[in-house]
């Protein structure tokens, strides 16, 4: 099987501290696979070494640096210009992969549109609320209609009636063939992937579809807890509290 | 564990983006380095338009550094105080006072040692003792402020010079009077640029990094050379309009004479300007926010401005350090602006320093490109 998404054997340090341990994941084309972790689980990390940000200690990434033509990546936290608007945001970022001006403007039309943004095009970035700011940071990492998209964190600190609408964003990418691998602390969030990893202290715990994970409608959090306490109490310098 | 070799990208067959996957999938380069490159750069102008804390830093500041070259600082002390010691003399106090050198007490010192409490206590800096004759003796000049030291005791040899000898005729050439000003103004022209340079660039990178732009960069088809360019293009500009700004002040406000083309020095700015702004990327690739980007570059600057010769003569500078001033740019560029405004010198006379900055510009540019990263890590 092919997959659009992969990391093989993944090891990060940073200074000597590890983290990722060996990160196996793999995801297929047009499936869309979440990654939950506690904070300083290596979520960030996994992503960034997948979009070729990072250079992996050990272990290989698809696509990594050479295929980050065919990534839209959208950091954890709002990194568009603040000082520019929301227009000048997309103009900038479209004419940056390249796209012609009429092409441009149809698909910055189209994504604004359906991301509520249409009448905010003139106001600054920074004045944005979080919701919208994530709307327009997905809007302008798809822009150029990237077949992979790697979303951190993208809906944290949004308010629920906006991630509702950044889900239907995602939906719709999905629906468009998208393969998303997209980093959550949200188990609500994590329970629409086809496929679920869980991600604890840099290794993975387990990985699979929901159902395979929280099987006979036991609650994905729990499953998750359960593997948690599980992998503490199996090493020796394991968390006591 | 398996370790892979230290290329997992070319591990991963990279399926190029011409064999993407289903339709309306295909991306396409319509433009490439030039496209890239007016985005970055127009994208800086607006965030520059809408940034007026930076554009004063960029146009105010050097401004104000003008006035304070130009009026304040003077390398020539007028007003030394001086007092005479023992006998009152008109004609003493006559030499002395000539061209305001020196302000001269009323009164006298009664005796040499309270000449000497009153150059203890600051009262008078120079104390001249004088004869019964009327004609002096001998001098003490308070030594704890060596520039006004040294300018006394260069005034005071006419006055103890030896009645009989003969006078040597002194010609003062290219800037007959010696104003502070005509010395100063091409000098800052030099410094105001390094500043501007290196700071706004240093800082338009590190912002993109502290705000996450960066990493949302590395992401974009943007090469590494055009994120760079993206940054020198724009400041360039902007640096170059500052040193028109401080010629024209200076022409106009403290009458500086321009005896060359100032076009040709526009154009020998233009190295110098490369190898200023590529010491700005380089600080950035070291600074991780705005503070320490600005404290980086105060460091890297304060030395230009003492060691270059633009504010002291560069004999004045000891061996053990003159190599430090061999390596920094601004050591070449005081020449070229002294000698254009002053001398009318043109590329003739000035090519080997124009080499010097071309070959500065081109390594500094080369540093900064192997320092900069792609990457996060």
């Amino acid at each position: 099987m092919d997959f659009e998404i992969e990391a093989r054997g993944l090891v990060k340090r940073f200074r000597g501290a590890m983290a990722l341990d060996g990160v196996d994941i793999a995801v297929a084309s047009g499936e869309i696979c979440g990654v939950l972790g506690a904070d300083g689980a290596g979520k960030t990390t996994l992503l960034r070494c997948i979009a070729g940000l990072y250079r992996p200690d050990a272990g290989a990434v698809r696509p990594g640096r050479a295929g980050r033509d065919r990534v839209g990546f959208s950091p954890q936290g709002f990194h568009m210009y603040e000082d520019l608007t929301v227009a000048e945001n997309v103009q900038f970022f479209g004419s940056v992969y390249g796209l012609d001006r009429a092409t441009l403007q149809q698909r910055a039309d189209e994504l604004l549109e359906f991301a509520g943004l249409s009448q905010f095009r003139s106001r600054l970035a920074g004045q944005l609320s979080g919701g919208m700011q994530q709307k327009l940071t997905l809007a302008c990492s798809v822009l150029h209609r990237p077949p992979i998209l790697l979303l951190d964190e993208p809906t944290t600190g949004v308010d629920p009636l906006s991630r509702r609408e950044f889900w239907q964003l995602i939906e719709a990418l999905r629906a468009d063939g998208s393969t998303i691998l997209m980093a959550s602390a949200y188990f609500d969030e994590v329970e629409r992937c086809e496929k679920v990893v869980f991600l604890h202290e840099g290794r993975v715990l387990a990985a699979g579809t929901v159902d395979d994970l929280a099987p006979a409608g036991a609650s994905l959090e729990a499953a998750f807890r359960e593997r948690m306490a599980l992998a503490s109490s199996g090493t020796p310098n394991g968390d006591l509290g | 564990m398996v370790t892979l070799p230290d290329a997992p990208d070319s591990k991963s067959p990279a399926t190029s983006s011409d064999e993407a996957t289903g339709p309306g999938r295909v991306w396409r380069a319509t433009g490439g380095t030039g496209r890239r490159l007016r985005a970055l750069t127009r994208k800086e102008f607006v965030q520059l338009r809408r940034d007026r804390r930076t554009v004063l830093l960029m146009i105010g500041m050097p401004l104000v550094l003008l006035l304070i070259f130009g009026y304040g600082i003077r390398l020539s002390v007028n007003g030394i105080g001086a007092e005479l010691v023992g006998h009152d003399s008109s004609f003493v106090r006559q030499a002395l006072t000539q061209h305001d050198r020196f302000k001269v007490t009323s009164g006298i010192a009664p005796t040499e040692s309270a000449a000497r409490d009153d150059l203890l206590h600051g009262r008078v800096s120079v104390a001249v003792m004088v004869g019964p004759s009327g004609l002096p003796t001998s001098v003490l000049v308070d030594g704890s402020d060596a520039f006004v030291a040294q300018n006394s005791l260069e005034y005071l040899r006419s006055l103890v010079a030896s009645p009989g000898a003969n006078p040597v005729r002194t010609n003062v050439l290219y800037n007959p009077t010696l104003r502070s000003a005509d010395f100063m103004v091409p000098a800052e022209v030099g410094m105001i640029m390094l500043w501007v340079g290196t700071v706004a660039t240093a800082i338009g990178v590190v912002r993109e990094r502290e705000q996450g732009t960066l990493e949302q960069l590395m992401m974009t088809p943007i090469r590494k050379i055009e994120l760079m360019i993206g940054k020198i293009l724009p400041y360039s500009v902007l640096t170059l309009l500052d040193a028109v700004l401080i010629t024209t002040l200076g022409l106009w406000l403290f009458r500086v004479p321009m005896r060359g083309n100032p076009f040709e020095l526009l154009l020998f700015a233009v190295p110098y300007l490369i190898a200023a702004l590529s010491i700005g990327l380089l600080v950035s690739t070291v600074a991780q926010n705005q503070r320490q980007a600005m404290q980086t570059a105060a460091f890297i600057l304060l030395p230009q401005v003492l060691l270059s010769g633009a504010m002291f003569p560069l004999a004045a500078i000891p061996w053990g350090i003159r190599w430090v001033s061999q390596l920094l740019p601004l050591t070449y560029f005081t020449p070229i602006s002294r000698g254009v405004f002053l001398k009318g010198l043109g590329f003739a006379d000035l090519w080997p320093q124009v080499a010097v900055l071309s070959a500065m510009a081109v390594i500094f540019t080369g540093l900064a490109a192997i320092f900069f990263k792609s990457r996060l890590d």
